[in-house]
């Protein structure tokens, strides 16, 4: 026992340092970085104003100002817009594909594709799809009876245009997860419930559903906290327009960093959403923590 | 569950038809639309029989310095990578052997490290890298990839170390190993699947990676994500070269959900399905 624990001490010194040391270094430090830039007025633009203390003003000035509570709701309304589809979508294709049916893994190796592409080209190819008088998308809905749909051009729907191309990437997320969660369940339960003669809906709802909650509040977490970073594929689609219709946090914390280069103010929105993020990770690990799913 | 009914199994197999479409469509439009001719680049209805041609791919490789931008691409991606696997590993054995209350907190601290939204870092990390005149080097992204692969490495590799049975690292240290021996001639051979599924993981996540690139590198460490993008301009012509550049770039993707599509579980779902 003392030869292990001593050995113990050994591995912590040798092995795992150095990466938390890395990790330091490449994360918490640009992040306390960013914590003391917000309180300094650091515009790259005015090289020769003095780069000073200016207490909480940054802050006062987003948290005051109308555009940046507007990037809150509008991330807000496309978390709440990705995440319902993707959970309703993600959970029916997953019980599509956990059925016992020959061809069903293919289906779901090939579901699992979308996810792995990068935003940019995720993006791209959807701006190809809305792509106003050329693009497909207008073109396939005409044979469903739908009118030609302005995507990306209008208020109305630019922000649905950003959410599709989202839901088309990270349903297979929740799909996988919830997939794999199912073909873990016990079959006692459903054994039960047949014989009790319930509906198919019924089982579903009083047997599978409640067993697979936590699971699907993992999940929703993991989809909250990525939402919440989006900025690939607005960048690619929209720039956060037309006007300021698809503006997410991100977007803001690029504009005032890198086109109007007030770092201190971007520094402040970016403290913002870290403290956001820190809220979304820590309920998510205590998700986590869960007894009645093992 | 029981085995669905005949109605019931062509029911499935439709809405998994009508899935499989809806999904599928957009990466035939990328393949196809990148040996598409241009005049017929948005022919409606689409034409699903042509003459494929290279003409995209000659100008993608021929008119802008896109080569370059794919040796940057897989120089920060191996780079990335292997900086990772050293540093992640490591990290990954001492969390999976060490047995103590507070090793649970370093875990989820680690693992916490890479779910922060690189938007908030990247102030910070530009004017840094500007200080030490490392703004536009592939060595920028492969510092800033590791925040996300090192991570992502750890929470893999603690999964494939846990496998590695204590009776035999006991056994080794009875035949006089010491600490590195056993690591390095014991545990990790066993452990070298976790190897190759963390290389993969890592290499396709610096490789589609677009924000960072985009704004730490100028023209010389660009990556293809960001030249891809800047094809960008309205007319059918830059559409076949920005289609046969997305196809090069969602190629490393696709081959990584077919051969570790077991281990994506585990990658991407942080726990959440156990």
């Amino acid at each position: 026992m003392a030869y292990i624990r001593k050995r113990n001490k050994k591995i912590f010194g040798i092995f795992l340092v150095p990466a938390m040391l890395v990790l330091f270094l490449t994360t918490i430090y640009p992040m306390l970085y960013a914590g003391y830039l917000s309180f300094r007025s650091y515009d790259l633009a005015k090289p020769f104003v003095p780069r000073v203390f200016v207490g909480w003003s940054n802050y006062r000035e987003i948290l005051t100002s109308s555009e940046f509570l507007h990037t809150l709701i509008v991330t807000a309304k496309l978390m709440a817009m990705t995440l319902s589809v993707q959970l309703v979508l993600g959970v029916g294709i997953a019980l599509l594909v956990t059925q016992k049916l020959p061809g069903m893994g293919v289906a779901r190796t090939l579901l699992l594709v979308p996810m792995m592409i990068s935003p940019v080209i995720v993006g791209l190819v959807w701006l190809f799809l809305y792509f106003p008088e050329l693009g497909y998308l207008n073109y396939f809905l005409s044979f469903l009876g739908v009118g030609a749909i302005p995507w990306i051009t209008s208020t109305n729907w630019a922000l649905w245009a950003i959410a599709i191309a989202d839901i088309w990437q990270w349903t297979p997320f929740v799909m996988m997860g919830t997939a794999a969660a199912v073909q873990s369940l016990s079959p006692e339960p459903y054994e039960a419930a047949m014989i009790d003669g319930n509906s198919r809906w019924d089982v579903f709802t009083r047997v599978t559903l409640p067993q697979l909650k936590p699971v699907l509040v993992s999940l929703m977490f993991l989809r909250a906290i990525d939402a919440f970073k989006i900025y690939d594929i607005i960048f690619v689609l929209t720039k956060g327009g037309p006007g300021d219709t698809t503006e997410v946090l991100s977007l803001f914390i690029y504009r005032q960093s890198f086109t109007f280069w007030r770092m201190g103010v971007g520094a402040a929105a970016s403290f913002v959403s870290l403290v956001i993020i820190v809220v979304l990770i820590t309920l998510f690990f205590k998700s986590l923590n869960r007894d009645d799913y093992a | 569950m029981s085995a669905p009914s005949k109605r019931q199994t062509v029911l499935v197999y439709l809405l998994l038809a009508v899935v499989l479409i809806v999904f599928l469509t957009p990466i035939y439009l990328i393949a196809s639309s990148s040996v598409k001719p241009s005049p017929i680049m948005f022919q409606k209805p689409p034409a699903f029989l042509f003459t494929p041609t290279l003409e995209h791919y000659e100008s993608l490789f021929g008119m802008r310095p896109f080569a370059k931008f794919m040796l940057n691409s897989l120089v920060v991606s191996f780079g990335s990578t292997a900086f990772s696997l050293t540093f992640g590993t490591l990290a990954a054995y001492a969390i999976s052997r060490i047995r103590h209350k507070r090793m649970n907190d370093v875990a989820f601290w680690i693992l916490s490290m890479r779910m922060f939204p690189p938007i908030a870092v990247v102030v910070p990390y530009y004017i840094i890298f500007k200080t030490v005149g490392l703004l536009d080097t592939p060595l920028a992204l492969i510092i800033v990839y590791s925040t996300a692969n090192i991570p992502l490495t750890v929470w893999l590799m603690k999964g494939f170390f846990d496998e590695v049975p204590m009776a035999l690292e006991e056994a080794a240290a009875v035949d006089g190993y010491g600490l590195f021996e056993t690591f390095w001639r014991i545990t990790l051979p066993l452990a070298a699947p976790g190897l190759a599924v963390s290389a993969v993981f890592c290499f396709v996540f610096s490789w589609n990676e677009f924000l960072f690139a985009l704004m730490l590198t100028g023209s010389e460490a660009q990556t293809v994500t960001v030249a891809v993008m800047s094809f960008w301009s309205s007319d059918a012509v830059q559409w076949g070269r920005i289609m046969a550049g997305s196809f090069i770039i969602l190629i490393p993707g696709v081959i990584f959900v077919l051969t570790c599509q077991r281990w994506l579980v585990r990658g991407l779902t942080m726990g959440s399905v156990k």
